[in-house]
This record gives structure tokens, sequence and C-alpha cells, in this order.
């Protein structure tokens, strides 16, 4: 049986996605592709800010963009809003790299700065894998994941 | 003429052959639990770990990155190796969720049965 020995402070996830950058680029930057995928959660880059909403319109997050770079590179804060105790740790920092690659797209989401924030480094890792999952899935096929 | 049977075998495979077939080796496995107790690490670090020689270390290693379940960055001088769980999410999602399905909708026609008689 393997154990998590130490933190993981850098974390890196890489997914292919039939699908153009542009197309990706939207999908992680407009409202209206993200709630099918992250969570529910409308996310908006908008004035330098990542601006998230719940479904009911509730501020859920408003994090600094530090790159924004369409469609390649978008590189942000990240401070996990929904779980008190991971609220309290100080921001990490979310890296989305989009590279083509024989007509489809290379997604690589490297969430790093994870040293004074052990429980959301624990913590999106399972989240991390389920959204993108979910946002192949609905390139690639219209529909969200069930 | 071998070489060009082996390049038509592998653009045959799909990604999910890939994924099986690097997870389908023991040393694979061994550096993917390495680097699942500690991710980013190089070459030298994975390599004093395991009774084998560099090059064999970089094969495993290469055939790890091709199937996706190991991401290579640059930091500096060095180059990390870090665990990419991804494709074994997407073949989760594929398969396991597939039986939770029916697992589900078996229970919800139990329940509707059971209303429907009590």
């Amino acid at each position: 049986m393997t154990t998590i020995t130490e933190i993981q402070t850098t974390q890196v996830y890489q997914i292919f996605i039939k699908a153009t950058p542009e197309q990706v680029w939207d999908a992680i930057t407009k409202p209206e592709f993200t709630e099918r995928y992250f969570h529910g959660v409308r996310v908006e880059i908008a004035g330098g800010r990542r601006i998230s909403r719940g479904p009911d319109g509730d501020a859920w997050g408003d994090e600094a963009v530090t790159e924004i770079d369409p469609p390649r590179r978008l590189v942000h804060e990240w401070r996990s809003a929904w779980d008190p105790e991971m609220a309290e740790e100080p921001a990490s920092r979310v890296t989305w790299e989009i590279e083509e690659q024989d007509g489809v797209s290379m997604l690589t989401v490297v969430h790093d700065q994870l040293e004074g924030a052990p429980k959301t480094a624990a913590g999106v890792a399972g989240g991390w894998m389920r959204v993108l999952s979910g946002l192949k899935t609905l390139l690639e096929t219209g529909e969200p994941l069930s | 003429m071998t070489c060009d049977h082996s390049v038509t075998y592998y653009q045959n495979m799909t990604d999910d052959d890939v994924v099986f077939r690097a997870l389908a080796d023991p040393t694979r496995r061994l550096l993917l639990d390495r680097l699942f107790e500690r991710d980013g690490r190089t070459l030298t670090e994975l390599e004093s770990q395991l009774e084998m020689t560099r090059f064999g270390v970089m094969k495993h290693l290469h055939i790890l990155e091709e199937a996706g379940l190991v991401v290579s960055r640059k930091a500096g001088r060095s180059r990390l190796h870090y665990l990419n769980p991804v494709p074994i999410r997407l073949i989760h999602d594929r398969w396991i969720d597939k039986y939770n399905e029916h697992r589900v909708s078996a229970l919800a026609e139990l329940k509707t049965q059971l209303e429907e008689t009590a």
C-alpha cells in the first residue's frame, strides 16, 4: 500500500482534447461552458479577475489573473472558497497551457505554489481529474459527463 | 521490415491501448508509485530508486510519457517528472461509471417496485 508521504506542492495534469485551442480557451473562460463541467460554477474572466459564481449567481470566488494570452496561456490565483479550512490557506497558483498537436489540443494544468496550502493540495487532486475529464467529454460530445 | 510492422501496430493502438500497455509492466508501475509518493523528480532521483541502468529507466519513462501517465517539465536546468493521473481517470469514467449507473438504476427500479406494491 502506497501512501502520500509529502505534500505535492506542484501538481501537473494533462489531457488531449479533440478540439481547437480556441474552443478549449472558450470552455475555460466562459461561464456558459464552465457551469457544465466545473462543479456547476460559472467562471468569468474580466478586468484582470477570475470571478466564480454559483448556480444562483452568488459570488463564490474572485481571484487575480496574473497572465492572459488567448488561446494559449492563463495564469491565476487559486483559493478554495467552498471549504472554510482551505479558504483560510494562502492563495496558490493555477496555470492553464494549451498547445496544438497534430490537430488536437493538449491542455496542461499546473497547480503550484501550494507550499502554504496543504489542505488545498490534498483537496484539489480528485477535483482536477473530474473537471478535466468533464471538459474533454463536453468538448468532444457536446454533452457534460453524467 | 519488422520496424514497419511495429509502426503499423502502434498507429492502430487507441489511447486506452497505450495506457494499458504502459501499466502492464511492474517496473513502470513502480515508477508511478514513486512519483505518487513524491512528485516532480529528476531522472537521476528515479534511477537511484531502481536497480536498473539509466537507459532502462529512460526507456520506461518514455513509454509512460507516450501514454500521458507521466508529464515532464523543465525547471531551471533540470527536467522534472510528474505523475499525470488523468488517463486513468478517463478509463474510470468510461468503464467504472457505467457499472455505477447500472447499480443506481437497479436500486431505483427496486424502490419503484417496492413502492408500487406497498
